[in-house]
Parts: structure tokens; C-alpha cells; sequence
């Protein structure tokens, strides 16, 4: 019998909330209140999210966002800064006990273990995805999906995007770049570097269609059965005090 | 006050960034960023801290990062304390 995991779909919410809520989700399972659970999740408005190291102001473009009214946050989670295309990317957590048979006291092991699923996902699209060190996924050398964990609370809590459409040029209109004259070229180098399941496939995967592939590539990488639930109460609760309190505060946002 | 910046990228890592306060080639304030991964996130500050007062040296540095990941069980991924010191002596050699 395959372990039974809760299965989140929050669908669209903003950026500070989602945040939020990841983080809910960690505390409560620290607390025994929930199973381990794998939440899809999507971004409206659209968003930077920024890794816990890095300087708001050196990475984000916060007059472009302002002015085109996307959200940014900074995360729990290390890594680098990310845009967040309501339309064009779908996002992923997994909470899970540290001391669970699938986690490894090694990050790196850890990382590729918890991808594996989303790699064996992307794989029932038809697309040849495989894991890269530290926490890419990649297609033919090009990044498709990127990763980050952290530990604690007896937690290991893993958020990741999946790409299904790309747009390079927003993407460096939030992110700041050294300067106008180098824009294009990273603009170049970002469609070089970095994919879609769109760009791959040559056809549009709707979000149900890819969450369904994944929801199969999980079970069946991590052996478990992702079992349809709601958010608890306390973990409600517990969103929308730290989206007060701490994902949408200054403080929080601009402390490096 | 002057603030010295640099940039390292770990060949096959992170990106690190360091801006820093030098006085008598010593360092009076440090800000380490980048999209690295480090284990508690929260000691970054006190990582920081532990290198006031410190000669703008990349052995001094090296030793002082990692006798603090040693002593608090810190794990580092996509950067090693060498790298860190490599960018922070970067940064105090550079002319803001």
C-alpha cells in the first residue's frame, strides 16, 4: 500500500500569501496536525520571488513592478530571484517529515529525490527531463525547472517552478540587469539557456493537463498515493498572520 | 563611508556578493548576498558578524567561515567557505 500524502490545489493567489502559506503548511506538519503534503500553486498577481540571501534592491526592479503591478517577496528558501508569470509558470511545495525514509541528511541527494518526481511527470508529457545539480531540472541542457529547499522544525519543505510558457523579456524588465546596453544579450542567453514545455513540445499544456502528469510522476517516483484535501483551519490562520506579519512587510522584503 | 562591492561566481555554484566597510584593511561592516544555499538560512547574520574586526585576508577569512560552519553545523551548498573569503578579499581590494 502506497503512503498517502495530502494533494493542495490553491490555485491563484498572491505572492505573499503563497508564501505565507507554504510556511503554514510546514508549521502545521511540525505539529502533527497534517500528512505530508504536495500543494500546486499559481501567482496572481504575477511575482519576483527572491532567494532568503538575497538584496531586494540589487535583484528586483521594484519601480518596473510597481508600475506593472507585480507583487515581490522574498522567500524562505535560498536560490535566486524568479519571476512569476501568472499565466506561464506553475509552482509546487512538498512538506515532508525530516526524518521520513526519503529524506537524506544530504541536501544534494535530498534535492534529486524529491525532483525525481517532478522529472517522472514531465516525462509522461514526452519530455526527456533530467535532474541537475544543485537543483535544476533540465531538457537537453536547459532549464525547465528550479528548486529550492531548507530544513527545520524537523521539516524539509521543497518549493520549485515548472515552466510552461516563457517570457524572457518581462522576465528582465522585473529582474535587474547590469545595465540597458547588456539587456538584449541576456535576454539572448536566457533563450538559450532556458526552456518551456510549451517551446519544447510546440503545443500548449494546460495547467490540469500538467498537474495531472505530475501528480502521476510523484506518486509513482515517491511511491506514494497524493490524496485530495483541503487547507486546514489553523494552517488558514496561520497564512494569513504571517502574510500580515511578515511575508508582505518591508521589513521582511528589503532585510539584505 | 566607502562601501566596497564584489562579485564571485562559484565555477559550477552560486553567484556570491560581498559589500563591505574597510577600516585599516580590516572589516567594519559586511553584507554577504547572492543565490547560494546555506543551512540555517538565519545564521547569516551572525556569519556576518563573526567577520568584523577580521584582516582582509583570504586565509584569516577562510579559517573564520570555517571554523563557524564547523562549530554550528552549518552546510553550505553551491559555495565553499574559500569562495566566500575569495569574494569578501575581492570586494576589500576593489576601489568601491
Amino acid at each position: 500500500m502506497a503512503e498517502k500524502w495530502r494533494l493542495l490545489d490553491t490555485g491563484l493567489k498572491d505572492a505573499f500569501y503563497n508564501m505565507a502559506l507554504d510556511e503554514a503548511i510546514v508549521i502545521a506538519r511540525s505539529k502533527n496536525l497534517v500528512p505530508n503534503t504536495l500543494r500546486f500553486f499559481r501567482w496572481e498577481p504575477s511575482a519576483v520571488s527572491i532567494g532568503y540571501f538575497q538584496s531586494m534592491e540589487e535583484e528586483v526592479d521594484v519601480e518596473a513592478c510597481n508600475r506593472l503591478g507585480i507583487d515581490y517577496v522574498r522567500r524562505r528558501t535560498g536560490g535566486g530571484a524568479v519571476y512569476h508569470d501568472r499565466d506561464g509558470e506553475l509552482t509546487y511545495s512538498i512538506v515532508i517529515s525530516e526524518n521520513h525514509p526519503l529524506i537524506s541528511r544530504d541536501f544534494q541527494k535530498t534535492y534529486e529525490i524529491l525532483c525525481s518526481g517532478l522529472v517522472r511527470g514531465l516525462r509522461l508529457l514526452g519530455i526527456p527531463a533530467e535532474f541537475k545539480p544543485i537543483n535544476d531540472i533540465v531538457i537537453g541542457g536547459k532549464k525547465i525547472s528550479g528548486n529550492a529547499q531548507t530544513r527545520g522544525m524537523g521539516i524539509v519543505h521543497q518549493h520549485g517552478t515548472i515552466l510552461r510558457d516563457v517570457n524572457p523579456k518581462l522576465m528582465f524588465t522585473v529582474l535587474k540587469v547590469p545595465s540597458e546596453k547588456i539587456r538584449d544579450k541576456m535576454i539572448k542567453s536566457v533563450e538559450e539557456r532556458v526552456t518551456s514545455i510549451k517551446s519544447y513540445l510546440g503545443r500548449e499544456v494546460t495547467f490540469e493537463e500538467l498537474k495531472n502528469a505530475l501528480i502521476s510522476g510523484f506518486e509513482e517516483a515517491l511511491n506514494i498515493e497524493l490524496v485530495p484535501g483541503e487547507i486546514t483551519d489553523f494552517e488558514e490562520r496561520m497564512a494569513m498572520k504571517l502574510k500580515m506579519e511578515k511575508y508582505s512587510t518591508r521589513e521582511w522584503n528589503f532585510r539584505r | 563611508m566607502l562601501v566596497l562591492k564584489a562579485e564571485y561566481k562559484v565555477e559550477g555554484g552560486k553567484l556570491i556578493k560581498v559589500q563591505l566597510e574597510r577600516e585599516d584593511n580590516k572589516i567594519k561592516a559586511i553584507k554577504i548576498t547572492g543565490d547560494f544555499f546555506m543551512h540555517p538560512e538565519e545564521l547569516i547574520d551572525e556569519l556576518e558578524k563573526s567577520l568584523i574586526g577580521c584582516s582582509i585576508e583570504e586565509s584569516a577569512i577562510t579559517e573564520i567561515i570555517k571554523r563557524f560552519i564547523e562549530e554550528k553545523g552549518v552546510i553550505l551548498l553551491g559555495v565553499a567557505p574559500e569562495d566566500f573569503a575569495k569574494c569578501i578579499v575581492r570586494a576589500g581590494g576593489s576601489s568601491g
